[in-house]
């Protein structure tokens, strides 16, 4: 059985329908990309997926259980974890209080909410730190969000998704933005949590979706048109139509 | 700015040498008051424009009971803290649903609301004469009439809030509410439900405000009908802004700083405001983060110049 499964899930802002009764099937430990052209609903699939709203119709499932309409928060203590397309931390924070408030929001207990002190909690610091090691950014763990680089703020953004010690990630083009020298050590990073999560990718660059995915599934006008290994997508034809568009042509 | 909390200890030492005991005291109390204001405004981020509410209803149920039931001082606190989170809860779930301006206004309204309910309700509130003959009693044989007596009990219980509140800060609810405050997309999407805790943000502050208000109230003897009214919702926030609601300690300088001006220039100047009014002016524009930031900048640049 699939890990995360929709079932006819659609949602409609007003005339528009952005995602289109769609049936995604998520195995566990696999690295599952979506692909799409801009508008074609994969950031509106991932706002459903982790609740930020409800879906219109259909039902989402998440390790047999129904976890459609779910709020956010909730589906963050199940065990999905997601990062966001634009950079999205906690600025005046630094790094290590980025990814601490994340690993305490699923810590196993939340005794001493109110009176003990954050650096008691010495299980919650060593997971923040290891999420921080993890991307690479354990050195800079005392700088506020706002002063590293861009780059580094996407990595930060990873390390929040993965302290809560998620079992599925959701990652909205974690290489957004990022220079070729950056998108390498972030395709590196990609490949190197794959196997240990299931993870589900959305990304533009397609020599970045080739190298790391296990299946591929293609977006279009907010319907699913095709799923496959990388190399079926490749040679799909309906694909290259949609997608590739002119370039195919 | 090393020891702050020795600082403060300092300060409230000093304090009634420098100015009347009941004008030391009355400073503390809108610490306190301030103190609670600020888990919202400097922490969480929301602006509530409606505290008095809390300060306001708490001053009045204690009152009463202090006035007609004879209740001893630990229990009017007691009373206070429970009226202020209580209020605090039905206020805050109103307002909790919206943000922003939405948010403000309705801390406003709301507000207005037991305000009026207070002008109105004379029999018990006294309306706009305010609610007199509020006692301050006895405890351990101590006669807290003595100004001084009951400044030393004031401080003893501003210290006390000091540190709970330093407590709470430095707890992962503190860390929580920043986050909050920081981003509220990404704290709910790491898993907090940022509705549930800006409502605790707002009873923690209420039980605060109440607490202040009962010791407000048996300060001057009297419930006056502007403890409830929105210009004491509005002081308590130009006090924290003021003094910086970037720190734990923003809302005690604030503090000092509103009473003092407040009680010394009133007397000598009927258009007193207007010093407030420039002060303010010159905090939003140049000093964001209050006198404490104003203090900081003045440190860094004079060990520069050594």
């Amino acid at each position: 059985m699939a890990l995360l499964e929709t079932r006819d899930l659609s949602k409609s802002f007003g005339a528009l329908t952005a995602v289109n009764a769609v049936n995604l099937r998520v195995e566990a430990g696999t690295l599952h990309s979506i692909i799409g052209p801009n508008g074609a609903g994969k950031t509106t699939l991932f706002n459903l997926l982790t609740g930020q709203f409800p879906p219109s119709a259909g039902r989402i499932t998440f390790d047999g259980r129904d976890i459609t309409g779910t709020r956010a928060h909730r589906i963050a203590h199940l065990g999905l974890a997601r990062s966001f397309q634009r950079t999205n931390v906690f600025p005046a924070f630094t790094l290590l209080d980025n990814v601490w408030v994340a690993a305490f929001a699923c810590s196993p207990t939340w005794r001493g909410l109110l009176w003990k002190r954050t650096d008691r909690y010495a299980d919650v610091t060593a997971q923040a730190r290891q999420a921080l090691t993890a991307v690479g950014l354990i050195d800079k763990q005392n700088q506020p969000a706002r002063e590293i680089s861009h780059g580094e703020q996407r990595q930060l953004e990873l390390a929040i998704a993965l302290a809560a010690a998620p079992r599925v990630l959701l990652l909205d083009e974690p290489a957004a933005g990022l220079s070729p020298e950056e998108t390498r050590r972030m395709v590196a990073l990609v490949k190197s949590l794959k196997g240990r999560y299931t993870i589900v990718l959305i990304e533009h660059k397609m020599d970045i979706i080739m190298s790391v995915s296990d299946r591929i599934t293609v977006m279009h006008f907010g319907s699913l048109i095709a799923e496959g290994t990388p190399a079926e997508i490749q040679r799909n034809p309906e694909v290259r139509r949609a997608y590739l568009g002119g370039m195919a042509a | 700015m090393k020891h702050p909390a020795l600082l403060v200890l300092a300060a409230v030492v000093l304090l009634p040498l420098v100015v009347r005991h009941a004008i030391a005291t009355e400073i503390l109390i809108f610490a306190i008051f301030g103190l609670g204001l600020n888990l919202l405004l400097g922490y969480t981020g929301l602006l509530s424009f409606g505290q008095a509410t809390f300060f306001g209803s708490a001053a009045y149920v204690a009152g009463y009971l202090l006035k007609y039931y004879g209740i001893g001082i630990f229990t009017a606190l007691g009373v206070g803290i429970g009226i202020g989170a209580l209020s605090a809860l039905l206020v805050g779930y109103l307002c909790v649903q919206r943000s922003g301006l939405y948010f403000i206004m309705l801390t406003f309204a709301l507000n207005q609301l037991f305000y009026f309910i207070a002008y109105q309700w004379t029999s018990v509130t006294g309306g706009e004469d305010g609610m007199p003959g509020i006692p301050r009693p006895a405890l351990l044989g101590i006669d807290f009439r003595q100004p001084l007596a009951y400044y030393v009990l004031v401080s003893a219980l501003f210290l006390l809030s000091l540190w709970v509140m330093k407590r709470i800060v430095e707890s992962p609810l503190g860390t929580i509410l920043q986050a909050i405050r920081e981003n509220e997309v990404r704290a709910e999407a790491v898993g907090y439900n940022v509705p549930r805790f800006k409502l605790l943000a707002f009873v923690i502050g209420g039980a605060f405000s109440g607490y202040a208000g009962v010791l407000y109230a048996m300060l001057f003897g009297i419930v006056p009908l502007e403890a409830i009214g929105f210009v004491f919702s509005g002081n308590v926030v130009f006090a924290t802004l003021i003094g910086g609601s970037g720190s734990l300690y923003g809302p005690i300088i604030g503090s000092v700083v509103f009473i003092w001006l407040s009680e010394s220039m009133s007397v000598v100047w009927a258009r007193w405001p207007l010093l407030l009014g420039v002060a303010f002016v010159i905090v939003v524009l140049f000093f964001r983060g209050g006198v404490v930031e104003a203090w900081a900048r003045i440190w860094r640049f004079s060990k520069r110049a050594t």
